[in-house]
């Protein structure tokens, strides 16, 4: 059976785990063995954006370390920490030619999970979900890795979901890391109109593959009473009421 | 040619010399506070960026092979730019030989001291002006009207941004931030005109007094979208037709322009005439796109006797050899703005400076410095949108990212450099960074209250004014893939 | 002050490394081919999109029709006009009492209407180009308030690389060359559309055989 690395991600480890644990279920349901590598830590990320760049490449030089020591694919539940390995970290090592060899050996084995998954022509199994879904193409997954079509194709295979249309979706939602701090009234204005286009979307639950961009929106909707559920693809595939529970039967089969 | 006045003098025409720009002295944060709360502001920005982003995707759904246009767009930029040097001096040969005159600027102070010596030297009292971003960033009309001279804007929305006393708020669309009656009030007051809200007639009231301007300027200044080396030509592309009457109607035509303004062949503009107005208006092609060669011939019946073109540094070298180096490939068509979240949040004015927006926020450190405009490039989420709509495909992201780099060691906060310095120290050791993160993970849960919390301390509170956050889980994913790994 | 401010210019972009910083070019894009096309189909594409753009177009099968035509559209106005040598269709002759471009600018300014041939009219944009010459008054096109423009069929082109191309050496040599595309509009006031804010607010096209 293929293996392959789960690059779980800070925000999931620490606040979705639910969300990281529904990313192993479907990949384990593509046939795949997991593995998750133990001494990951952060890709860097935060200190990048921050301009932080000696900082992100401790970190990224840590990442590539840890990664480089497995083998097969690496999946990432996360197109923000996806575009960091895959891209970013080509440009910190861009005048570090041995550095930069080694990230461009990793990059090429990352892949961001809702693409990989639906490279695996995978379809919803038994169970259906009965619930609109509005999908929120986060900004580096969009933008950064150039993935829209996959989510959404995955989202419609699941049987009884309809996936209703976010008017201006590929907005930014205005998380942005530290920018949600740093600026954070000109992050709530952005986070404003996000939440006005998914409720007139009429959408009961908000699906993104970005945990970042959730928590954001997660706690802007509870902030102002609004009842939609916020959930990482991954839960919606892997059941679809959020990973809670049973251990999951009823999500995705491989064909 | 100064004498042919035509009909009366119309009140208002010709203003006295005042001090017409207001810099702005606020911060950064007040200035997006004043306009974040500014309802009026919220929506217009909202209509505008609405209906240019619409427009836009409709015209290059018009354009076969878009992208291949643009890639030759920006590789034809970038191509100029690294030899620029040579491809100046081409340019120069070519405008002197098409019978114009050359003149090269390196700060604000020098460009405005030239144009107020043409101006002398054809004894000019009247100057007409069509729209120019450069001289906005030189403070052309102070220093005119501080001269002697008499300026008038005559691009409607420049001319509305010079009788309120106001600065343009967008490139393209300068009074966006304007009302409908707004602009009534404006001209009611400085033109006396009656009071009315309807754009066609305020539109009526401006074209009957500046068409006294331009029948009876002496000299017409603009700026220049393009300038092409092969040809010496200039290129100005407008909707009005006022950059038409100030290039063609005045006795002295003066172009101003950044030195990075050039372009190879008119087989790139071309393409550029693509892309420029598509992005910039949702047009195939602007009203009028006018190339200009010169002076008038010996036997032509109108154009201007002397064509004067300003090269203008004020920053740009520098910024060349900065890593902003690519954002001098900006052609200025605005689409950044309109697809730029902050932008379309705060508006124009909150930048600061004279280019607002994506563009702003690369150009604006470059021209003026960082230490002054740090926050610039840290007020985006770096969504990359204005890289996605660019029609030469600069990379503004990526020099976002490198200005954040200049400006971290002095500008981030005490906590930063400190949480970035603990961040460093424990991100190799896995142990030290579970236990890290254990600790705010504990205290913040002990922060919430059914699985929320709504205040969080010290230096992200920030977070809290706005939104909840969901409360860290009991057990880390890592905790609960271990306990399965063990169990099964 | 010019001379040396172009030598620091100058040197300041050639100082060593100063362009380091500028992503590479890459490799130069495919050519675009731009396909040759037939008299018929840039007739139509002018005409259709020129339509579009707000500019009344009509196509007259000779040149009787075109001085028809001109003669219906001017009736009693005044004319400021191109020199009669320069238009087409002999339509110069049926003129008599037009201003020109060398008449006194306060009498141009005064015309209701101008009347022009033009160099190229370009068809995927809907486009008249205009080059500027002796009898050929650049400003007849722009201060009256309608323009009355005459195309003749030879002069039909698909794009504006292709006038670039055909009309390269008058380029070359004139002083300043002006494409029009629809009337002269502005959008300053709250995105509301105004035509002929200083331009011809009205243009009539008439495409001759």
């Amino acid at each position: 059976m293929a293996t392959v690395q789960l690059f779980h991600t800070c925000l999931i480890n620490e606040f979705a785990p639910q969300a990281g644990m529904s990313v192993v279920r479907v990949l384990e349901r593509l046939g795949y063995t997991v593995e998750v590598p133990d001494a990951q830590t952060c890709c860097g990320q935060p200190a990048f954006n921050a301009g932080f760049q000696d900082e992100a490449r401790t970190a990224a030089r840590h990442t590539i370390a840890v990664l480089e020591a497995t083998d097969g694919p690496i999946v990432l539940p996360s197109g923000s920490c996806g575009d960091m390995v895959i891209h970013q970290y080509l440009a910190l090592f861009h005048d570090d030619l041995h550095w930069r060899e080694r990230a461009a050996a990793v990059a090429a084995r990352c892949e961001e999970f809702s693409s990989f998954v639906a490279r695996h022509h995978a379809v919803a199994a038994t169970a259906p979900i009965d619930a609109t879904v509005a999908y929120h193409p986060s900004c580096h997954l969009l933008r950064g890795l150039g993935i829209d079509a996959e989510p959404k194709r995955l989202i419609a295979q699941v049987p009884g979901v309809t996936r209703v249309p976010l008017a201006a979706e590929d907005e930014c939602c205005g998380f942005g890391g530290l920018f949600a701090i740093k600026h954070a009234d000109i992050s709530t204005r952005m986070l404003e109109r996000k939440i006005a286009q998914v409720i007139a979307s009429g959408a009961q639950r908000l699906v993104s593959c970005d945990m970042g961009c959730l928590l954001h929106l997660a706690g802007g909707l509870h902030r102002r009473g609004i009842d939609i559920t916020v959930q990482h693809l991954a839960e919606l595939l892997d059941r679809g009421d959020g990973g809670r529970g049973d251990g999951g039967r009823g999500g995705l089969a491989s064909l | 040619m100064g004498t042919e006045v035509v009909g009366t003098e119309v009140v208002g025409a010709w203003p006295h010399c005042e001090n017409f720009l207001q810099v702005s002295t606020q911060t950064f944060p007040l200035r997006v506070a004043k306009a974040l709360d500014d309802p009026a502001l919220q929506t217009a920005l909202r209509t505008m960026s609405g209906h240019l982003r619409t427009r836009r995707a409709a015209a290059f759904e018009s354009l076969p092979d878009a992208d291949t246009i643009r890639d030759h767009a920006r590789h034809a930029k970038l191509d100029t730019l690294r030899d620029l040097a040579s491809n100046l001096e081409t340019f120069e040969a070519r405008v002197i030989a098409n019978g114009g005159v050359v003149h090269w600027a390196e700060t604000a102070a020098d460009a405005n001291q030239i144009v107020v010596d043409i101006a002398r030297h054809h004894a000019v009292q009247r100057v007409a002006k069509g729209k120019s971003m450069v001289s906005e960033e030189t403070h052309l009309n102070d220093a005119l009207a501080a001269a002697g001279l008499s300026v008038v804007e005559t691009d409607l929305g420049e001319y509305i941004v010079q009788l309120a006393g106001d600065r343009p708020s967008h490139i393209v669309a300068p009074i966006i931030h304007l009302s409908r009656a707004e602009v009534g009030r404006v001209m009611h007051q400085h033109l006396h005109t009656p009071l009315t809200d309807d754009p066609v007639t305020l539109g009526g009231y401006a074209r009957e007094r500046l068409r006294h301007v331009f029948l009876e300027a002496d000299m017409g200044l603009t700026g220049a979208n393009f300038g092409v080396v092969e040809t010496g030509t200039i290129c100005l592309v407008t909707n009005e037709g006022n950059g038409r009457m100030v290039s063609g109607l005045p006795r002295v035509h003066v172009v101003l322009m950044g030195i990075e303004k050039l372009i190879p062949t008119l087989a790139d503009l071309d393409r550029f005439l693509k892309v420029l107005p598509r992005s910039a208006t949702g047009q195939k092609l602007t009203a009028y796109t006018t190339l200009i060669h010169g002076p008038r011939r010996p036997d032509d019946d109108c154009g201007p006797q002397a064509l004067h073109v300003v090269l203008i540094d004020n920053g740009r070298t520098r910024l060349m050899a900065s890593e902003s180096a690519e954002i001098l490939g900006c052609i200025r068509c605005g689409a950044c703005m309109n697809v730029c979240p902050v932008y379309t949040s705060i508006g124009g004015h909150a930048y600061g400076d004279t280019y607002p927006g994506p563009v702003g926020a690369v150009v604006t450190p470059g021209l003026r410095g960082l230490h002054e405009w740090a926050d610039l490039p840290s007020a985006s989420s770096l969504c990359g949108a204005c890289r996605d709509v660019c029609p030469v495909r600069l990379d503004i992201p990526r020099m976002l990212l490198a200005l954040r780099a200049q400006a971290a060691p002095w500008q981030a906060p005490a906590w930063l450099n400190a949480a970035m310095r603990a961040f460093a120290a424990v991100v190799t050791r896995p142990a030290a960074y579970r236990l890290a993160n254990r600790v705010m993970r504990l205290a913040l849960r002990r922060r919430a209250r059914e699985g929320w919390v709504t205040h969080v301390p010290g230096p992200a509170a920030a977070w809290t004014t706005s939104r909840d956050l969901p409360a860290p889980a009991a057990k880390t994913f890592q905790e609960l893939w271990r306990e399965r790994s063990s169990t099964s | 002050m010019t001379i040396s401010a172009r030598h620091n210019i100058l040197m300041r972009l050639r100082t060593a490394g100063a362009p380091r910083h500028l992503p590479p070019s890459g490799q130069a894009p495919a050519s675009i081919v731009e396909p040759a096309q037939s008299l018929e189909t840039c007739r139509d594409r002018f005409v259709a999109e020129a339509t579009a753009l707000g500019v009344e177009c009509v196509v007259a099968r000779s040149a009787a029709e075109v001085r028809a035509r001109v003669a219906g559209l001017l009736r009693d106005a005044t004319v400021l006009s191109w020199d009669a040598a320069e238009l087409p269709y002999e339509i110069g002759g049926t003129l008599t009492h037009a201003t020109w471009g060398h008449s006194p600018r306060a009498e141009q300014a005064a015309a209701d209407v101008g009347l022009t041939g033009c160099d190229a009219a370009i068809a995927e944009t809907g486009s008249l180009a205009m080059i500027s010459a002796p009898g050929r008054s650049r400003i007849v096109s722009l201060l009256p308030p309608i323009h009355v423009a005459i195309v003749r069929s030879e002069d039909l082109m698909f794009s504006m690389g292709e006038f670039f191309a055909r009309r390269q050496d008058r380029l070359a040599t004139a002083a300043s060359c002006t494409v029009i595309s629809g009337p002269s509009r502005t959008a300053d006031i709250e995105l509301t559309l105004t035509l002929g804010i200083h331009g011809p607010g009205r243009i009539a096209v008439i495409v001759g055989p």
